[in-house]
Protein backbone atom coordinates (compact mmCIF):
# COMPACT_ATOMS: atom_id res chain seq x y z
CA UNK A 1 0.00 0.00 0.00
CA UNK A 2 3.10 2.17 1.22
CA UNK A 3 4.75 1.16 -1.58
CA UNK A 4 2.05 2.67 -4.22
CA UNK A 5 1.41 5.01 -3.01
CA UNK A 6 5.18 6.56 -3.29
CA UNK A 7 5.22 4.99 -6.70
CA UNK A 8 2.51 7.62 -7.10
CA UNK A 9 4.56 10.26 -5.66
CA UNK A 10 7.40 8.93 -8.06
CA UNK A 11 5.36 9.47 -11.37
CA UNK A 12 4.50 13.03 -10.07
CA UNK A 13 8.11 14.17 -8.52
CA UNK A 14 10.77 11.97 -10.62
CA UNK A 15 13.23 10.69 -7.75
CA UNK A 16 16.56 10.25 -8.10
CA UNK A 17 17.62 6.28 -8.72
CA UNK A 18 20.26 4.82 -6.29
CA UNK A 19 21.51 1.67 -8.17
CA UNK A 20 22.29 -1.16 -6.08
CA UNK A 21 24.05 -2.87 -9.24
CA UNK A 22 25.75 -6.03 -9.63
CA UNK A 23 27.90 -5.82 -12.90
CA UNK A 24 31.37 -6.71 -12.35
CA UNK A 25 32.99 -3.86 -14.21
CA UNK A 26 36.60 -4.68 -15.20
CA UNK A 27 37.64 -0.97 -16.09
CA UNK A 28 39.53 -2.28 -19.11
CA UNK A 29 38.40 -0.24 -21.76
CA UNK A 30 40.10 0.54 -25.18
CA UNK A 31 39.35 1.53 -28.75
CA UNK A 32 41.40 -0.26 -30.44
CA UNK A 33 39.11 -3.45 -31.12
CA UNK A 34 36.80 -0.83 -32.69
CA UNK A 35 39.45 0.58 -34.92
CA UNK A 36 40.64 -2.52 -36.06
CA UNK A 37 37.12 -3.62 -36.61
CA UNK A 38 36.28 -0.69 -38.60
CA UNK A 39 39.54 -0.89 -40.85
CA UNK A 40 37.97 -4.37 -41.77
CA UNK A 41 35.22 -3.39 -43.17
CA UNK A 42 37.03 -1.45 -45.77
CA UNK A 43 39.17 -4.18 -46.41
CA UNK A 44 36.47 -7.07 -46.76
CA UNK A 45 35.04 -4.29 -49.41
CA UNK A 46 38.51 -3.66 -51.38
CA UNK A 47 38.33 -7.85 -51.42
CA UNK A 48 34.88 -7.63 -52.70
CA UNK A 49 35.60 -5.66 -55.42
CA UNK A 50 38.73 -7.45 -56.46
CA UNK A 51 37.09 -10.55 -56.25
CA UNK A 52 34.41 -9.53 -58.20
CA UNK A 53 36.62 -8.00 -61.51
CA UNK A 54 38.81 -11.09 -61.00
CA UNK A 55 36.65 -14.29 -60.76
CA UNK A 56 33.85 -15.33 -62.52
CA UNK A 57 30.50 -15.00 -61.07
CA UNK A 58 28.68 -17.79 -60.37
CA UNK A 59 31.72 -20.63 -59.96
CA UNK A 60 31.92 -22.05 -56.86
CA UNK A 61 35.23 -20.26 -55.84
CA UNK A 62 33.67 -17.11 -56.71
CA UNK A 63 30.18 -17.69 -54.25
CA UNK A 64 32.48 -19.48 -51.73
CA UNK A 65 35.09 -15.97 -51.48
CA UNK A 66 31.99 -13.41 -51.88
CA UNK A 67 30.18 -15.47 -49.43
CA UNK A 68 33.21 -15.01 -46.80
CA UNK A 69 33.65 -11.56 -46.96
CA UNK A 70 30.14 -10.22 -46.77
CA UNK A 71 30.18 -12.52 -43.60
CA UNK A 72 33.28 -11.18 -42.22
CA UNK A 73 32.37 -7.97 -43.03
CA UNK A 74 28.96 -8.12 -40.88
CA UNK A 75 30.37 -9.83 -38.41
CA UNK A 76 33.50 -7.13 -37.93
CA UNK A 77 30.59 -3.63 -38.44
CA UNK A 78 28.67 -4.87 -35.57
CA UNK A 79 31.90 -5.57 -33.29
CA UNK A 80 32.43 -1.96 -34.60
CA UNK A 81 29.28 -1.16 -33.07
CA UNK A 82 29.31 -3.09 -30.11
CA UNK A 83 33.08 -2.01 -28.93
CA UNK A 84 31.96 1.72 -29.16
CA UNK A 85 29.07 0.78 -27.13
CA UNK A 86 30.38 -0.33 -24.33
CA UNK A 87 33.05 2.22 -23.93
CA UNK A 88 30.45 4.85 -24.43
CA UNK A 89 28.09 3.24 -21.79
CA UNK A 90 30.13 1.57 -19.38
CA UNK A 91 33.21 4.32 -19.32
CA UNK A 92 31.55 7.79 -20.63
CA UNK A 93 30.00 9.44 -17.47
CA UNK A 94 29.43 11.94 -15.77
CA UNK A 95 32.31 14.46 -15.97
CA UNK A 96 33.51 12.85 -19.28
CA UNK A 97 30.49 13.37 -21.07
CA UNK A 98 30.42 17.01 -20.27
CA UNK A 99 33.60 17.74 -21.13
CA UNK A 100 32.62 16.17 -24.52
CA UNK A 101 29.28 16.89 -24.91
CA UNK A 102 29.02 15.99 -29.29
CA UNK A 103 29.78 12.75 -27.94
CA UNK A 104 26.05 11.11 -27.98
CA UNK A 105 25.89 12.33 -31.54
CA UNK A 106 28.95 10.53 -32.69
CA UNK A 107 28.32 7.61 -30.86
CA UNK A 108 24.83 7.91 -33.05
CA UNK A 109 26.80 8.56 -36.14
CA UNK A 110 29.17 5.94 -35.44
CA UNK A 111 25.84 3.04 -35.34
CA UNK A 112 24.62 4.53 -38.28
CA UNK A 113 27.46 4.07 -40.14
CA UNK A 114 27.74 0.44 -38.93
CA UNK A 115 24.64 -0.29 -40.20
CA UNK A 116 24.78 1.76 -43.50
CA UNK A 117 28.19 -0.67 -43.64
CA UNK A 118 26.51 -3.88 -43.36
CA UNK A 119 23.57 -2.62 -45.88
CA UNK A 120 25.93 -1.71 -48.23
CA UNK A 121 29.58 -2.11 -49.79
CA UNK A 122 29.74 1.09 -49.95
CA UNK A 123 33.34 2.16 -49.48
CA UNK A 124 32.86 5.78 -48.77
CA UNK A 125 30.23 4.27 -45.98
CA UNK A 126 33.22 1.84 -44.40
CA UNK A 127 35.62 5.10 -44.85
CA UNK A 128 33.26 7.08 -42.82
CA UNK A 129 32.91 4.65 -40.65
CA UNK A 130 36.75 4.71 -39.78
CA UNK A 131 37.13 8.45 -39.44
CA UNK A 132 34.80 8.63 -36.85
CA UNK A 133 35.43 5.85 -34.91
CA UNK A 134 39.13 7.72 -34.84
CA UNK A 135 37.50 10.65 -33.81
CA UNK A 136 35.72 8.47 -31.15
CA UNK A 137 39.06 6.99 -30.13
CA UNK A 138 41.16 10.12 -29.93
CA UNK A 139 38.03 11.58 -27.22
CA UNK A 140 38.69 8.35 -25.36
CA UNK A 141 42.69 9.09 -24.88
CA UNK A 142 41.93 12.81 -24.27
CA UNK A 143 39.97 11.57 -21.61
CA UNK A 144 42.31 9.47 -20.16
CA UNK A 145 44.83 12.04 -20.65
CA UNK A 146 46.97 9.66 -22.95
CA UNK A 147 48.03 11.89 -25.94
CA UNK A 148 47.56 10.42 -29.11
CA UNK A 149 49.67 10.50 -32.54
CA UNK A 150 47.90 9.72 -36.20
CA UNK A 151 49.74 7.00 -38.33
CA UNK A 152 49.50 4.51 -41.09
CA UNK A 153 47.76 1.43 -40.64
CA UNK A 154 50.75 -1.12 -41.14
CA UNK A 155 48.30 -3.47 -42.74
CA UNK A 156 45.76 -2.98 -45.69
CA UNK A 157 43.92 -1.22 -46.05
CA UNK A 158 46.77 1.37 -44.57
CA UNK A 159 44.47 3.68 -43.72
CA UNK A 160 45.83 6.86 -41.14
CA UNK A 161 44.69 5.57 -37.62
CA UNK A 162 44.28 7.30 -34.28
CA UNK A 163 46.74 5.56 -31.85
CA UNK A 164 48.10 6.39 -28.62
CA UNK A 165 51.73 7.31 -27.64
CA UNK A 166 52.39 5.11 -24.38
CA UNK B 1 16.76 16.48 5.57
CA UNK B 2 14.72 14.03 4.07
CA UNK B 3 14.56 12.60 0.27
CA UNK B 4 12.59 8.73 -1.51
CA UNK B 5 15.26 7.31 -3.83
CA UNK B 6 14.30 4.33 -5.90
CA UNK B 7 15.92 1.33 -5.87
CA UNK B 8 18.01 0.09 -9.75
CA UNK B 9 19.34 -3.57 -9.43
CA UNK B 10 20.10 -6.46 -7.36
CA UNK B 11 23.10 -6.11 -5.21
CA UNK B 12 20.94 -5.74 -2.18
CA UNK B 13 18.97 -8.72 -3.18
CA UNK B 14 17.08 -10.12 -1.06
CA UNK B 15 16.30 -7.56 0.95
CA UNK B 16 16.11 -4.81 -1.51
CA UNK B 17 14.50 -5.50 -4.87
CA UNK B 18 14.73 -3.72 -7.85
CA UNK B 19 11.63 -0.76 -8.03
CA UNK B 20 11.84 -0.62 -4.15
CA UNK B 21 11.97 2.84 -2.41
CA UNK B 22 13.65 3.96 0.24
CA UNK B 23 13.60 6.85 2.53
CA UNK B 24 16.88 8.56 3.33
CA UNK B 25 17.84 10.89 5.83
CA UNK B 26 20.32 13.52 4.90
CA UNK B 27 21.82 14.88 8.11
CA UNK B 28 24.21 12.18 9.29
CA UNK B 29 24.42 14.42 12.00
CA UNK B 30 21.18 13.25 13.37
CA UNK B 31 20.91 9.44 11.92
CA UNK B 32 24.39 8.22 12.80
CA UNK B 33 25.96 5.70 10.01
CA UNK B 34 27.09 2.50 12.14
CA UNK B 35 27.58 -0.75 11.08
CA UNK B 36 24.62 -2.70 9.17
CA UNK B 37 23.52 0.75 8.39
CA UNK B 38 22.49 1.07 4.51
CA UNK B 39 24.04 3.91 2.68
CA UNK B 40 23.14 6.05 -0.23
CA UNK B 41 26.17 7.80 -2.05
CA UNK B 42 27.53 9.02 -4.39
CA UNK B 43 30.33 7.24 -6.19
CA UNK B 44 32.38 9.48 -8.95
CA UNK B 45 32.37 6.50 -11.64
CA UNK B 46 29.38 4.76 -10.36
CA UNK B 47 27.22 7.02 -9.97
CA UNK B 48 24.28 6.91 -6.70
CA UNK B 49 24.55 3.59 -4.88
CA UNK B 50 22.73 1.84 -2.55
CA UNK B 51 25.02 -0.37 -0.11
CA UNK B 52 25.05 -1.86 3.29
CA UNK B 53 28.18 -0.44 5.73
CA UNK B 54 29.99 -3.62 6.59
CA UNK B 55 33.14 -1.65 8.46
CA UNK B 56 34.16 1.98 9.72
CA UNK B 57 37.15 2.81 9.56
CA UNK B 58 38.90 4.50 13.07
CA UNK B 59 39.38 7.32 11.67
CA UNK B 60 35.59 7.81 11.42
CA UNK B 61 35.89 9.56 7.86
CA UNK B 62 35.47 6.07 5.29
CA UNK B 63 33.18 3.58 5.38
CA UNK B 64 33.74 0.09 3.79
CA UNK B 65 30.42 -0.98 2.05
CA UNK B 66 29.08 -4.28 0.94
CA UNK B 67 26.05 -5.61 -1.35
CA UNK B 68 24.68 -8.56 0.09
CA UNK B 69 24.67 -10.27 -3.56
CA UNK B 70 28.05 -12.23 -4.05
CA UNK B 71 28.97 -10.67 -7.40
CA UNK B 72 27.74 -7.20 -5.79
CA UNK B 73 30.66 -4.14 -7.06
CA UNK B 74 31.05 -2.78 -4.03
CA UNK B 75 34.27 -1.75 -1.32
CA UNK B 76 36.05 -5.08 -2.95
CA UNK B 77 35.97 -3.57 -5.95
CA UNK B 78 36.50 0.64 -5.67
CA UNK B 79 37.67 0.45 -2.15
CA UNK B 80 36.24 2.79 0.87
CA UNK B 81 34.21 5.22 0.27
CA UNK B 82 35.10 9.06 1.97
CA UNK B 83 32.11 10.36 4.21
CA UNK B 84 31.94 13.18 1.82
CA UNK B 85 30.67 10.98 -1.05
CA UNK B 86 27.51 9.96 1.23
CA UNK B 87 24.15 11.43 0.79
CA UNK B 88 21.69 9.96 3.48
CA UNK B 89 21.36 6.63 5.83
CA UNK B 90 18.09 4.65 4.70
CA UNK B 91 15.35 5.24 7.26
CA UNK B 92 12.81 3.32 5.94
CA UNK B 93 12.40 0.51 3.64
CA UNK B 94 9.40 0.43 1.23
CA UNK B 95 9.38 -2.89 -0.31
CA UNK B 96 6.77 -4.02 -3.34
CA UNK B 97 6.21 -7.16 -1.31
Amino acid sequence: MFHSFVQILDHVFHFQKAKAHCDIPCGIYDPHQAQVAALTVVRMIDLMEGLAKREEKGSVAYDNSMSRYIAVKEEHAELTKHEIRIIWGDFMKGKKLDENPNLHDLVHQIMLLGSSARQSADREVALQLVDAVNEFAKIFWDVKGVETKTAKAPYAPSLEMVYPVL
Amino acid sequence: MFRFIKVTGNSLSPSYQEGDYVLIGTCSFFFGINVGSNIVFTHPDYGLLIKRVSRIHPSGDYYEVRGTHPQSVDSRIFGLIPKKYLVGKVLWHISQS
